[in-house]
Formats: structure tokens, sequence, C-alpha cells
């Protein structure tokens, strides 16, 4: 036996935040104080080891880190669980919370609650965890610590003698904070005699090891060489190894119930294990799995096709280099006419589309198109069948469809009580429908619409964020699908419909869409030796048209004081701007007009 | 290969500068002249190989703007080249310092054709273009340079200039065709890069509007008797530049001088724009070697900016292949892009002023 402790020094706790609340930097001064890392090793932001993390301030994976820490002369083990911030990853942060006894909730002392404090703490709650609250920054000149405490009291029902102040970067009472999770959080019940029951509330994919299961031990023990079992996936391995997180791998000889760790099994796809799931042992299991486990299933869709398509091999290995590390990820084979081969992409959320969009770009060093976001709509069919649709090309023939529904969401939209009015205008714009707002002091609200996910995925966030000078919040949640007057627009390019470019559109809006989208064209795809129509249609019906004209002048009329070299080197350019040119029929079409259509809106 | 038969000498001064020059020139200054002219004259002493010369072209900048001693040593220079006995002479000369005693001096070194840059004579024009031009004033001249026995002389037409309408053009067209020469340039505006244009944002006409002011130049130039050689040049019969001929014919020739640009034994160059490298001796920035593939290539992007396009036989004794093996040129005679006549292969005339896209899909 290699374990120090008893179990009633254990604490499993996570940090929870709205985004750019401080969580990252407040552990890494947890890391620091638990003499984990030294000053000189410290490098800002530890658990968030992708530079993607790092840059943008938040955390996309899990992380989690076992920490030594002294309380009235006793050794404690501190197991650190790091979540996500953003919505898109609200299932991996209640996995992770589910892998904790207790949370400490992150305020900014300048900024107050936002939209996430209360989606996260939400979800604790949900988990029945102890909460610590912590204003954050208060070493900024900015803080308003009254204010914000008042906010915690009157809002999330905190008293005022439960709340501490912290910061971050100074250091200031994170030595306090530690006490206080030691104090306040409860120890891990312990049960090692009960078949094994071990929550996955992580996975990822090493080189060396295959895929690495971050795991809570809730009953029994676990220990290499024990064949165990996924109970939702129904598969079986072997255990390779099982260890801890320092901020490295320290392999130990078992695992035991209260302890948060890791599993290694040789397994080689990640797609073979569900954060959620419950481990056991195949030769002696558990009768029941753990509670709370559900599939995560992609909410949004867009096809990615690479911009140079001989490079289509080389997004295929990128792809499934990522989906190791993301089980949310779904990919699948789809051709376009207009774009050629590409690859139907499931995401979590726009968040998580825009991340493996940039680290295709970065790690991979790949330029893609990515055509609109769409959603999944569920269609009836005349014949009572329902079918789910990801993209406008799946969508069937207007004759053959009862109805179309579409996902809602509900809303945490908050905001400076001033900005009511445009945010109000923005969500009915977007077709939300109100429901009622709440007041968080006396100067900010929190306005709930419910709001089609289908004009969320465009670009509602940054709209918000624009028109309220960047103070807005927003997150959401999921709240079932409502019947809509939904319609598959096509644009098409002399007489042939562009496929990448069709959309789903509520028919109120298609007209709008439609010209917006025929003129944008117009403008971008340069003229070709005959005049070609652009045009928006709903089924047979044209409903918006442009022309671009027929080209006329094309030469270089004056051949330079016998400079010819000049000459051919223009030739050689326009040549290979032609050869960056998508057939569309006759018509070519440049990568541009594709993506500008594709990532810009109205 | 055949032996070069042309040279072009730049001299790179103006007294004043053009709103959409992008040739390389400087403000006149006669210290820098001087010395230019002696860089200039080492320059055709170090690379000029005696060759028998029947086509040479003085251009600009403004050569007209040099003082009297100046255009003595340049032509003293010229006196370094062997010249045939039928040498076609063009001198590029701006109308205000058109003179008799000019002409004269041209005349007497052998001077045997004009190139005047009167562009427009529309007021508004040249504001734009930041030029002047008296109609009057050129057609004394011109009446001038004539009685001397200088008749063969060119003139400068630009339009799609900005603001300019259809019917400026007309008149413009008007005034240069009672001038009567016999050879006339027209180019369209365009704004390069680093031009005063460039700088002030100058936006470009609507190709539209361009087109049409093009076919318009066409058809007014024919009815009065010029043949339309070459996408902007315009020609009475017998008239056609010789001198500019030799780059359409995809033939060798000198460039001397700063920024100038030649072809010389299978190389095409261009020479520095930078006064002291040049004075230094360092002549030439930009090299080209050219392989067969480039050479037929060349072949067709200049042949093909001729009306009467590029004879088959012609090619064939040049490169020893058949030029519809080489390129898809069959396609595209079926696609009414070329057209095939009389052993000649060029471009529809209908797409003359959208020759690019159809060079594309050749070369």
């Amino acid at each position: 036996m290699v374990i120090e402790m008893a179990n009633s020094h254990i604490r499993n706790f996570s940090i929870i935040a709205h985004i750019d609340h401080g969580k990252s930097t407040l552990a890494d001064r947890i890391l620091e104080i638990c003499h984990l890392v030294d000053k000189r090793q410290m490098q800002d932001q530890m658990l968030d080891n992708m530079e993607l993390e790092r840059e943008r301030g938040i955390t996309i994976k899990l992380n989690t880190v076992k920490l030594n820490c002294n309380y009235e002369g006793e050794n404690y083990t501190l197991n650190l669980i790091d979540t996500p911030g953003h919505v898109d990853f609200s299932y991996e942060v209640s996995r992770s919370l589910a892998a904790c006894e207790g949370a400490i909730l992150v305020v900014d002392a300048s900024q107050g609650i936002e939209a996430q404090t209360l989606a996260n703490l939400y979800l604790a709650m949900e988990d029945d965890l102890t909460i610590i609250p912590v204003l954050n920054k208060i070493d900024l000149p900015n803080a308003n610590v009254p204010k914000v405490k008042k906010e915690l009291m009157d809002v999330l029902g905190f008293k005022e003698d439960e709340i501490l102040l912290v910061s971050g970067k100074t250091g200031e009472g994170v030595k306090e904070l530690l006490d206080e999770v030691v104090k306040k959080i409860k120890p891990p019940i312990i049960d090692k005699q009960s078949p094994l029951k071990a929550l996955i509330f992580d996975s990822y994919f090493d080189p060396y090891k295959g895929v690495v299961l971050l795991v809570k031990i809730v009953d029994g023990i676990v220990k290499v060489k024990d064949q165990i079992k996924m109970m939702a996936m129904d598969s079986v391995f072997e255990v390779t190894e099982v260890g801890v997180h320092t901020l490295n791998y320290e392999s130990l000889d078992v695992l035991e119930s209260g302890m948060v760790g890791y599993i290694c099994a040789s397994i080689k796809d990640i797609a073979k294990v569900a954060v959620g799931d419950t481990i056991t042992l195949a030769n002696k299991p558990a009768l029941e799995p753990l509670k709370g486990y559900k599939k995560m299933k992609p909410m949004v869709f867009s096809g990615i096709f690479p911009t140079e398509s001989s490079r289509y091999d080389e997004l295929k290995d990128a792809l499934e280099k990522l989906k190791l590390n993301d089980a949310s990820l779904t990919i699948e084979p789809e051709t376009s006419a207009a774009l050629g081969f590409g690859f139907r992409t499931g995401f979590l959320g726009l968040l998580h589309m825009d991340i493996i969009l940039t680290r295709l770009e970065r790690e991979f060093n790949l330029d893609t198109i990515a055509t609109s976001p769409s959603v999944i709509y569920r269609v009836t069919l005349t014949g009572g069948e329902t079918l789910e649709i990801d993209s406008p090309n799946k969508m069937p023939d207007k004759t053959k469809i009862v109805k179309i529904e579409e996902p809602y969401i509900y809303t945490n939209i908050i905001a400076p009580s001033e900005f009511i009015g445009p945010i109000m205008t923005l969500c009915q714009n977007k077709r939300g429908i109100f429901k009622t707002t709440d007041y968080i002091n006396e100067n900010r609200v929190n306005i709930h619409y419910e709001i089609p996910l289908g004009e969320i995925v465009y670009d509602f966030y940054d709209k918000l964020k624009s028109m309220t000078k960047g103070y807005a919040s927003f997150d959401y949640e999921l709240c079932g699908y409502k019947d809509s007057k939904l319609v598959k627009m096509d644009i098409l390019l002399n007489g042939d419909a562009v496929d990448a470019l069709s959309i789903i559109v509520h028919e109120s809006m298609a007209y709008n869409k439609g010209r917006s989208i025929v003129q944008k064209l117009r403008k971008l795809i340069p003229r070709q030796n005959f005049e070609v129509p652009i045009q928006a249609s709903i089924g047979s019906k044209i409903i918006a048209r442009e022309n671009i004209a027929a080209l006329r002048k094309n030469v270089l009329a004056k051949c330079y004081g016998g400079d010819v070299s000049r000459k051919r080197k223009l030739l050689e350019k326009q040549k290979e701007g032609k050869k960056r040119m998508k057939m569309i029929g006759s018509v070519e079409v440049p990568q541009e007009a594709f993506l500008a259509v594709l990532s810009e809106d109205e | 290969m055949e032996k070069i038969r042309a040279v072009y000498i730049h001299i790179p001064f103006c007294k004043q500068i053009c709103s959409y020059c992008d040739f390389c020139k400087f403000y006149y200054d006669k210290k820098w002249a001087d010395e230019y002219l002696q860089a200039l004259e080492k320059e055709i002493r170090d690379r000029y190989m005696d060759e028998t010369i029947s086509k040479i072209y003085i251009g600009g900048g403004t050569p007209s703007c040099l003082n009297n001693e100046e255009l003595d040593y340049l032509f003293s220079t010229i006196k370094l080249i062997n010249l045939a006995e039928n040498i076609e002479f063009t001198f590029e000369c701006n109308l205000n310092d058109i003179t008799e005693e000019l002409i004269d001096k041209l005349l007497a070194n052998r001077v045997n054709r004009l190139s005047i840059g009167i562009q427009s004579f529309d007021e508004d024009n040249l504001k734009f273009l930041e030029r002047e031009a008296y109609f009057a004033d050129a057609e004394s001249k011109i009446a001038m340079c004539k009685s001397k026995g200088l008749t063969n002389i060119n003139i400068d037409l630009m339009y799609a200039l900005e603001g300019q309408s259809i019917r400026t053009l007309k008149k413009d067209l008007k005034l240069f065709l009672k001038l009567d020469v016999p050879h006339i340039s027209t180019y369209s505006l365009m704004i390069e890069p680093n031009t005063k244009l460039a700088v002030k944002k100058v936006q470009a006409i609507s190709e539209d509007l361009d087109a049409k002011m093009y076919d318009i130049i066409r058809k007014t130039l024919k009815n009065a008797g010029y043949d339309h050689y070459e996408v902007s040049n315009f020609a009475k019969p017998g008239y056609e530049s010789k001198h500019n001929l030799t780059y359409w014919n995809n033939e060798e020739y000198y460039g001397f001088g700063l920024g100038a640009s030649g072809y010389t034994f299978q190389i095409r160059y261009t020479n520095t724009r930078s006064l002291t490298k040049y004075i230094g001796g360092n002549y030439v920035m930009e090299k080209e070697i050219l392989g067969e593939k480039e050479m037929m290539d060349y072949e067709l992007i200049l042949g093909l900016r001729k009306t009467k396009g590029i004879n088959l036989k012609h090619f064939y004794d040049k490169f020893n292949v058949n030029l519809q093996n080489q390129y898809p040129v069959d396609e595209l005679v079926k696609a009414g892009d070329l057209i095939y006549e009389d052993g000649n292969i060029f471009i529809n005339p209908d797409k003359l002023y959208i020759m690019n896209e159809i060079l594309i899909k050749l070369v």
C-alpha cells in the first residue's frame, strides 16, 4: 500500500467561474502555495496546456492535479479538477463537478456576476457540491468589493461572512482559501469493499499510453492487470497503469475509493470511451452505474473543406488526430460540388467549432472553408416518419414535409440595465420569445429569452458584445424543439444551385437574407466571359436576383517601353488566380467569395 | 538566332511629372543629366556588340528636355552605333519642346520619326493628367515638322480617364485626326502603383465605359484610313512602327539607359532604376534567362497583340515545332477565341480587349 494518508484527508474540488474572472491565475497561485511548482518554473496558467488555451485565457480540456497542503499541522491531499468555462462544454463541466465534493466559485470583484457564473453554479448545485464563494482580483483599482458581495448575497443567497477575498495575481487570501477548502469541503465517502465504481470525467489521447482516463474512484479499488468494464459502452480492457497527476504522471500501484487519478488500459480509440461512463471490474461488476451519464451530442454542424482540394488527406488526418482528444467532435465525409471533398463536422457549439478551425490552421497549417453552421432540425414527413437533418442539403423536398421543428435555447444574458432596449431588439430580430428579466442589482439585469439555436449560431454573440460595448455576458441551455416555418434557400449561379451556399432559414427572413447574399456575391465574383445571373430561390421560386455583367476588358493596353517580362508575370499571376477559383458549372468563383458569404452576416 | 537589329535608349528626365506616369524618371537637373549621359555612353560602349541597327528609339522620360549641348553629347554617343542605311530613328518629344532648332538638330542626326505625347486636348483631361497641350500649337508645330520633311509622326492618345465622357473622347479623336499624322497610339489609363494617381487613390472608370471607348476609337480610326495593327496602335499603310514591331515579333533588342528593358542573347533584362548604381556601372537589375518554352510563350503573348497574329510557318521555322502541337490552339479556334486564316492565327477582333483571358488558356 502506497497510500500515505487516511482518506478523510482528501479533498476533491473544482474552481468554477465566468470566462476571464481569473480562474487559471488563481489555480497557478494554488499550485505555487502547495509547492508543486516554484516561482522559477512557473509559467502562467500551468493547467492550460494547449497553446490556444493560454492565448484565449480559457480552458478547453480538463486537467486535474494532486496537491499537498498543510492545515493545522496535518497534511491533506487536495485534488484540483479544472473545468472549462464555456457553455459549449457544459457537459464536461458537469462531469468534472460530479467528481468533486466542493467547488470554489470565483467572481471578479470588478465585473460581478456574469452569465457563466450562474450557469456553472447551477451545475455545481445539481451535484450538491459545497460552494466556497470567492471575490477575485481585489487588487484591481476598479474592484468594488461591497457591491459584488451584495450581488452574491442578493442573487445567489450567500452570507456575507462566507465570501472570501483573494487576489490570484498577488496571492493575497489564497492560503486562507485553501484552509477553507479543507475546513468546509467534505472528504469523499470511502467504500473500499463494494465492487469498483469509477466515474470517467475526462479522457485524452497520449501518444505513448493510448487513451488516458481521468477518473474518480467512488467505490472499491483498481489496480494494474484488472479487467475493467465500461458500463455504458459495454467494453472490457486490461489496466496497464494507474496513478495520479501532479504536473506529470505519478504512477501508483492502486487507486482506491475517494481518490482522483488516471487509468490507462491500452485503449487505442477514444470513441470507445465515454465521459460520464462508469468503470467497474469485469469479474466483479457493480450492479448499478453511477448516475448522470448522458451521451454527448453535437449541436452545431458545418461542412469543412480544404481550400486546396489536394490537401483533403491532410485534413482527414488532422481531424482524426483532433478527434483522438475530443470525443465530442464528430466527422463524416461530405462531398460538395462547389467545394470538393471535405467533412460534415459536428460540434458542441460555436466556440468549439471556432477552436477546431483555429487548431487546424495553427497546429496543422491547413486553410479551410467552413459552410454556414447548421443545427439539427427535426423534420416530419408526410408518411409520419421523423428525420434529423444536420445539413441544408439533406433537407427533403418541400412537398414531402409536414412540419419542421428546430431547437430552442433559454438564455441568460447579463448586462447593465441601460442596454435592455437594444438587447431585446436583437433577441426579437433573432425570433426570440421574451420570458422574463431578473434584476441582479439596481443596475444589472439577467434577460431570459427563448431563441432558436439556429439564430444564435450566426452572429448573435458578436452583435450582443458590440451593442453592449462588451458589457453583456451570455449563456444558454437547450430548452427543446418548437415548430417553425423554415425553408431551404438555395443560391443559383448561372442557373446551377451552389450546394455549399444553401441555408435553412425562417420564411420571414428568407427574402432579406437572400437579397443580401446575392448582392454580396455580385461584388465578389469577378466578371466572366458571359453574363451570369445570381439568384436566391426557395424551391422553384426566385426571391432575389442580381447579374454579373460580362467581362469587357482584360488586356494590357500599353506594352511599356519593351518591358515584356512584366507582362508575362502579370499573365502568370492571373493564371494563378484562376487556379484558385472553383468552377461552379461554367462560372469561376474565387474562394474568397465563399469565405466572405460564409463568414459574415447581414 | 537572328542578329540584334533594334536599340532602345532611355532618357529618364522630365521637367514636369505627369500624374499617371510610372516610367523611370527624375526632375531634370543639369548636373545629373551630364553624369547620366556619360554613364549611358559607357553602358553602350560596354555592352553593344557592333551589330548593324535598323531601328532605334529614344524614349523617356522626356528626351526633348535635354539642352543643346546634352543633345549633341547624346547624338555623338549614338555615333558609336552602326546605323543601317534604311534606319527608322524615332525620337520622343514633348509638344512644348518642339522648336525649329530642335527639329533641325534631330534631322541633322538622322532622326526620321517623331513620337509626340499629346494624350488629349480636353482641359479637364489635361488637368487630371497634369499635362499641357493646345491644339493650335500642335497644329502649327506638326505642320512645321512636315514642311521640313519630318512626316513620319506618331501622337499618343489617352482615354478611360476619370470623369471622361464619350463626348470628350469623340472631340479628341476629331482633333487628332485633323492633325493628319500617319500613326496614332492609344492608351487606356492604367492606375499604376507609385504614381500620383495611385497616391490620390483615383479609381479606374467602369470597364464597360472603357470597352465602349475602345470600340469608338477602333471604329473612328478605321474609318479615317488607319489600320488597327496592334492592340493599341493604328497606322496609315506603311507607317507601322518598325521599332515597336520588334517587341511584338519577339525579336531581340538592346535596351540602354536607366530602367530600360532589353532582350539580348536569349536573356530578357531590366536595368536598374537607381541613378547612382547606374552611374557606378551596375546596369542590370533583373534577368530572365529564357528556355525554349519561355521563348515560345513570349512569341504567343506578344505576337497575338498584332491583329494579324502569328504566322504558323514562321513559328515553325523559328522553333521547329508546330504551334498547334504545342498549344491548345484548335480548341480555342473552335471556341471562337482565335481565328485561323491564310496561315495565320490571330485573336478574334471582338475579343481583343479581353485577350488576357485567351492567353491564360494558351500559355
